[in-house]
């Protein structure tokens, strides 16, 4: 509201002269905009509880013991379609390698940002790039896991996958380790310094054990961030129909191939999504189902987690 | 400790202890620090590296086809037999009884991609803005303390729902009823509208996977985003503002209208934000587009993104430079995304600190 369209209002309340029919109007307008902002609040969550409850509901319909425990069987077999075993697997075992690689590298450039911020003349940068790295689109990081993964090694493979999502958790990691460091009050920095301990002992023994329960929730949500991921698996990992990981009898009786195409979640529910067999679509939406899961258990524990840290 | 105190006989000089924890200290706060920095010095080698190595990977085909690339309309991975090849007395070439035909070679033009990843991200737009900003101020200036948490809580957990959820959604859900009953209605409308006829489709073929259904998932998806964003740039009002025009007498619209011009700089931002998200979206779009390189007026005409290009064709790429060409579209995609980031990021987080300074 600009300072010309203030008129002028009696000690009363009542507006004088001219200004009656103005005001009246303006209130009557502030009444529509009023349902119109809530109108669009409401039309905004109905529509998106419609989306997701049917994508529940219809996962729930689809999703079976099978799902979880076979394989997946090519069309026209007995017992086709199977599971989805190998992508759960394969899943875990990209967001467990992800997560190793990941996961340090972003913690310690959150303990740099939030620790060694001042007097250094790349914490501002870097700070700057975590935000920009985490708008890069996804698809853009699977093309850079296929130019320096795929394309020397000569296959599509499992490393790519998994660096290709660490490359994603990465920025998210660090920016919210940063964040939580910075909750932590200043006093306990400088109790621990005025005991006689240095920077290091400080920040290993006092802020990031005061801070952990945080830095794991922000670590949770990369994971499921990741968890989610498919346009960087494409070009990396690619997808499989065989289990990534095999037992036999010879030492060490668990076996994994990760220099081969590799499958995950996400990309097999692509591709059956993007099939004409039926029953692989039923397979999809159960595999949707376990990823909503998956994101709404990871939602629902940092929401418990920050609000216990509040009321501390 | 007391134990310990004890056990010890004379205390060794005191000069001695001091140098000795010194510089043992002094290593490892420099061990700490080397390993913290280094590990931000990567952060800043990714970004880098993404940058280089998709621009040396694009580089046959930024030499090859240069700025036209960007401009040209055709994207045409196959050579193709052309006209037949004549000889010097202008006969047509004839070897083992077939006519000789020159070969066309391939050609890469990106116009098309592009055009469709700008005429989706403006339709995604269209749709979640207004809904997102409204559900905004109505969370910052109207709802009760009750709402405001479940709200904001689903709200984040929408914003977290990978892609490819929505894209089932779209394909399976939202596209056959867009064929069935929206479609045929607004095409029918646009044809018959003088103004808006260029909107309606052309062949008459309504498949309901098309820029329409495109721009529509990319708007439900970045709904969630925009709104959370411009949540918290109108929560860094300063509380005087609001008051202020209270006090003078401003209704509750007015008053937010005021809010919307204070923060409108960071709003932009957040709804650059959200484009950059819908700019960059791959699984979703590449679902419900329709997957053609065209460049057609008709909201209901297939089209495609530049990301959706590249989930479907770069894992069969099968020449050096029709790969080259991907990874430029990449590169463009890459730059674009970082530029709309970059001053996004410097409306939201610069008016942020400096309303808080504000303060």
């Amino acid at each position: 509201m600009s300072t010309a369209n203030i008129q002028p209002v009696d000690p009363l309340g009542q507006s004088t002269g001219q200004s009656t029919f103005r005001s009246k109007w303006s209130r009557i307008k502030s009444g529509i905009m009023y349902c119109v902002c809530a109108g669009s609040t409401f039309f905004i969550l109905s529509l998106l509880v419609l989306v997701i409850g049917y994508l529940i509901s219809i996962g729930f319909s689809s999703i079976n013991k099978a799902f979880f425990t076979m394989d997946p069987i090519p069309t026209g077999m007995a017992n086709a379609p199977g599971g989805m075993r190998n992508a759960l697997v394969g899943t875990a075992v990209l967001i467990f390698l992800a997560s190793l690689i990941g996961i340090p590298i972003g913690m310690m450039t959150g303990v740099y940002l939030a620790e060694y911020d001042v007097g250094s003349r790349i914490a501002t940068p870097v700070r700057f790039i975590c935000d920009v790295l985490a708008g890069v689109p996804s698809i853009v990081v699977g093309i850079l896991g296929y130019e320096l993964l795929v394309r020397p090694l000569g296959s599509y493979n499992g490393w790519a996958g998994a660096v290709a999502l660490a490359f994603i958790m990465v920025p998210i990691v660090a920016r919210t380790t940063e964040e939580m460091l910075r909750l932590v009050p200043d006093s306990y920095r400088q109790a621990s310094i005025a005991l006689g301990a240095n920077k290091a002992v400080t920040i290993l023994k006092i802020v990031i054990p005061s801070g952990t329960a945080s830095i794991v929730t922000g670590v949770m949500l990369a994971i499921a961030r990741v968890a989610g991921e498919t346009a960087p698996l494409l070009f990396t990992a690619l997808g499989s129909r065989f289990s990534p990981i095999t037992f036999d009898s010879s030492f060490p009786f668990m076996h994994a191939t990760i220099d081969k195409p590799f499958p995950s979640l996400t990309a097999q529910i692509f591709s059956y999504a993007s099939g004409a067999d039926v029953d692989e679509r039923r397979l999809a939406w159960a595999g949707i189902l376990v990823l909503i899961g998956l994101i709404f258990f990871v939602n629902v524990s940092i929401r418990f987690a920050t609000r216990s840290k509040r009321s501390t | 400790m007391t134990q310990l105190a004890a056990e010890i006989p004379p205390p060794a000089p005191p000069a001695d202890i001091s140098i000795r924890q010194r510089t043992q200290f002094l290593s490892s706060d420099l061990i700490l620090r080397w390993v913290t920095a280094g590990s931000a010095v990567i952060v800043i080698l990714m970004l880098s590296s993404l940058i280089f190595v998709l621009a040396q990977a694009a580089l046959p085909s930024i030499k090859a086809f240069g700025f036209s690339f960007l401009v040209g309309s055709e994207w045409r991975p196959n050579s193709l037999p052309g006209d037949p090849m004549l000889d010097a007395k202008g006969h047509v070439v004839i070897e083992d009884g077939e006519v000789v035909t020159k070969m066309i070679p391939p050609a890469f033009g990106a116009l098309p991609v592009i055009w469709g990843t700008a005429v989706s991200s403006i339709l995604s737009l269209i749709v979640a803005v207004p809904l997102s900003l409204g559900a905004a101020i109505f969370l910052v200036r109207a709802a009760s303390r009750v709402l405001i948490g479940p709200v904001s809580f689903l709200i984040e957990f929408l914003a977290a729902i990978p892609s490819i959820a929505y894209g089932l959604w779209g394909l399976f859900v939202l596209c056959p009823f867009l064929q069935a009953h929206v479609e045929p209605g607004l095409n029918g409308f646009f044809e018959h509208v003088p103004g808006l006829r260029w909107l309606s489709s052309t062949s008459g073929a309504l498949t309901g996977r098309d820029m329409f259904a495109g721009g529509l998932v990319l708007g439900i998806m970045i709904i969630p985003i925009i709104t959370a964003i411009s949540r918290d740039v109108l929560r860094q009002v300063p509380r005087a503002q609001i008051e202020g025009t209270v006090a003078l007498g401003a209704t509750w619209w007015e008053s937010c209208r005021e809010m919307l011009t204070f923060s409108r700089s960071g709003l932009f931002g957040a709804i650059m934000l959200g484009m950059a998200r819908a700019a960059g979206e791959t699984m979703a779009i590449t679902m419900v587009i329709g997957n053609n390189n065209q460049i057609k007026s008709s909201l209901f005409a297939p089209a495609q993104t530049m990301s959706s290009l590249l989930a479907n064709e770069f894992a069969e790429a099968s020449t050096e430079i029709h790969r080259a060409a991907l990874v430029e579209v990449a590169l463009v995609l890459l730059l674009m995304s970082l530029a709309f980031n970059v001053v996004a990021r410097y409306l939201v987080v610069g008016k942020q600190s400096r309303s808080a300074a504000a303060h």
